[in-house]
């Protein structure tokens, strides 16, 4: 696994990005300017980076509730993604999607879901339409350890592998669906047993760490991109927030997030490594954190000032014609 | 069979839930080894060593399922004609993580196991080598690259250890000592590996399995067989080594291209690859070799663990005192000699047996 030094250099802008467009969320959601609900990615940034990475403008993937690590990591405006979830005319969607149905489909980005488990089946079309066009794309269905159980998932599985699909389930095992354990409600004792199942490989890797994950999904990509065709993939990873902004989490360990933002960063781990190892200095990381800061300050701000959708917005977008 | 010799003998059992998950399902066709599979292994061994004697088995909590597996099936009636020894958890939050296995190990000496019962990889065994001590191990496979560890039938397994945990089979007698590779960075300890220590050009741990032949740049072994599936193997094919021989070997590598002498050898599961040879050298038991590369990683046991940067010194040391084995073919030998499978009955001899005569 080789990764230069820009490489390094926009992996760690990626995921902070992430980080601080979500804990800036955090705190905007609670003052209530925040119209619908918002599922935060935090803690979660090395799973949507160590993927995005490897995808190119030929490559689709969809996302979950908790969809704006994976939209930045596919190259969503970040202004335009702020101005959406504020409901906001100049969104992503003009406003009318939000948080739960922000998508951009000019850069492959097939949308967060509202439907636990509505990504899967999108992620077999894409496949096929790469499939038959041999445009050389691949397909990634981000899904969490709740839609690893819904009927929808199972089905893709199937249908990918039959078809040898050129696509990706990447199962975001954070424990939790919702309030539910994953340990008490998913069947199988680990998520990569029913890989073998649907006839393709399953893999598990560690969330936390981006040089993991950005391997082994390099290596998935890879094999989709040459027709070896889909494969699952664990990530085992933790949020920082609840399900939702709000969720009081009272099924949660008393220091539980406490202990994991301490010990499991993923930007404190590779921050560590790359400085270790003297390929990046603290302070080119320390700008990228300024400029980042800067950033998603100026999106809030533009945002908030932002004219809201009129009347007149309201019949438009309804149908899309193809 | 008699087991007067049992009381209050315990095994400790290590199943490692991650084992066989990692990126060499996808690159290569690694096996698939299914925790159900670990589960049934782990109650075969108990019934086991429950026939034996031991009358308590202490096990590594888990947060993979396995565990609340083993609960569940503690619930159940046991298996009829089966006699389980107590079944009993370490008391500690698992991290879900390597952590979890040195932990585990550690308790587990400190509560007298007589052996431990180790399911898992070469990486599985390498982790409980370092907490074990002289607590001899019993090493089953169902891992990627196993060398360490023996396919065996779990049932057998249980057996051998419950024999040398309630002392029916003397531990000298059982147990073999093995080798094991020290690593040591910048003067300090720094890990241990039970097979082969590797060094290559790759810059980050990553997915940590090591399977592409580009980059390797040495290759230490403690021992190699010409019949062992990773890196070993490129030192077994070339110069065989018993696990028990008092040397390794360590050997500098270069591409294909540019060697006088290039193996074939099968590297990972599915993998079988041109590596070129350099040099092949000797390896004298408590003789250390500074490693040539700058900036690399260290893989042990076909794992990379190690990152190392050209500020770090990386030293790597062969030494005798790596971790007791329980040999299974010979602790079964022993105890078929000794009869100890074997009761006679007051049944006279001849009376009941069918003969084709008799009918």
């Amino acid at each position: 696994m080789q990764l230069s030094k820009a490489d390094l250099l926009k992996a760690y802008r990626m995921m902070k990005t992430i980080r601080e467009f979500e804990e800036r969320l955090h705190v905007e959601f609670a003052t209530g300017e925040i119209p619908g609900f918002v599922h935060l990615y935090a803690g979660e940034e090395a799973s949507a980076t160590g993927f995005c990475m490897h995808l190119d403008g030929r490559d689709k993937i969809a996302s979950t509730h908790r969809g704006h690590g994976h939209s930045i990591g596919k190259g969503c405006d970040v202004d335009a993604m702020m101005a959406e979830i504020y409901g906001k005319k100049s969104g992503l969607c003009g406003g009318k999607g939000g948080s739960m149905h922000i998508a951009d489909l000019d850069k492959g980005m097939l949308g967060a879901n509202g439907i636990v488990g509505g990504g899967p089946p999108l992620i077999c079309g894409a496949g096929l339409a790469a499939k038959v066009l041999k445009t050389g794309g691949v397909a990634i269905a981000f899904v969490g350890d709740g839609a690893f159980n819904q009927g929808t998932t199972a089905e893709s599985l199937n249908l990918a592998s039959v078809w040898r699909l050129p696509c990706l389930f990447v199962v975001e095992n954070n424990g939790y669906a919702e309030a539910t354990s994953s340990k008490y409600s998913v069947s199988c004792d680990d998520f990569t047993d029913r890989a073998a199942a649907y006839s393709m490989p399953g893999i598990a890797v560690d969330g936390h760490d981006f040089f993991a994950v950005y391997e082994a999904a390099g290596e998935a990509i890879k094999r989709a991109r040459s027709g070896g065709g889909p494969s699952l993939i664990e990530v085992k990873l933790n949020r920082y927030y609840g399900h939702f902004e709000g969720d009081a989490q009272t099924y949660r360990g008393v220091d539980e997030v406490k202990n994991i933002r301490a010990t499991k960063d993923c930007l404190v781990l590779f921050r560590r490594r790359v400085e270790g190892a003297k390929l990046l200095d603290a302070s080119e990381l320390n700008k990228i954190d300024a400029d980042v800061m800067a950033q998603i300050e100026n999106a809030v701000k533009k945002a908030k000032a932002a004219p809201k959708p009129t009347a007149a917005d309201l019949m438009t977008d309804v149908y899309v014609s193809y | 069979m008699a087991n007067n010799q049992a009381r209050g003998a315990k095994v400790g059992v290590v199943a490692n839930p991650a084992a066989g998950r990692d990126i060499r399902r996808l690159v290569a066709q690694a096996s698939v080894f299914p925790i159900a599979e670990k589960r049934n292994m782990m109650t075969r061994a108990f019934s086991a060593l429950g026939t034996t004697g031991v009358e308590e088995v202490l096990l590594m909590p888990d947060g993979s399922g396995l565990s609340d597996r083993i609960q569940r099936a503690l619930k159940l009636p046991l298996p009829e004609g089966q006699t389980w020894p107590k079944i009993s958890f370490i008391d500690f939050e698992p991290e879900d993580s390597p952590a979890d296995t040195l932990r585990a190990v550690k308790r587990m000496v400190e509560q007298g196991v007589g052996a431990i019962i180790v399911l898992g990889g070469d990486g599985t065994n390498r982790l409980v080598a370092r907490a074990a001590g002289n607590v001899p191990l019993v090493s089953l496979s169902t891992g990627t690259n196993n060398v360490f560890p023996v396919m065996r039938e779990a049932t057998i397994a249980g057996l051998a250890a419950g024999l040398v945990a309630t002392g029916q089979v003397d531990v000298a007698e059982a147990c073999y000592r093995n080798k094991l590779l020290r690593l040591e960075v910048n003067g300090t300890p720094s890990d241990l590996a039970l097979v082969d220590l590797c060094i290559s050009d790759e810059l980050f741990v990553g997915s940590k399995a090591l399977w592409r032949a580009e980059g390797l740049d040495q290759l230490f072994v403690s021992f190699a067989e010409a019949d062992a599936i990773g890196l070993s193997s490129i030192a077994g094919l070339i110069r065989p080594v018993s696990r028990r021989a008092p040397f390794g070997l360590w050997f500098d590598l270069c591409a294909p291209v540019q060697a006088a002498r290039v193996v074939t050898a099968p590297i990972a599961p599915g993998i079988v690859v041109d590596v070129g040879i350099e040099a092949v050298n000797s390896f004298a038991l408590g003789e250390a070799v500074l490693v040539r590369l700058g900036r690399g990683v260290v893989a042990l046991d076909g794992e990379r663990e190690v990152e190392f940067s050209p500020a770090d010194q990386v030293v790597v040391r062969l030494a005798e005192d790596g971790p007791l084995s329980i040999d299974i073919e010979r602790t079964m030998m022993l105890a078929a000699q000794h009869g100890l499978f074997v009761r006679n009955t007051p049944v006279a001899r001849g009376a009941g047996v069918r003969t084709a005569q008799g009918g």
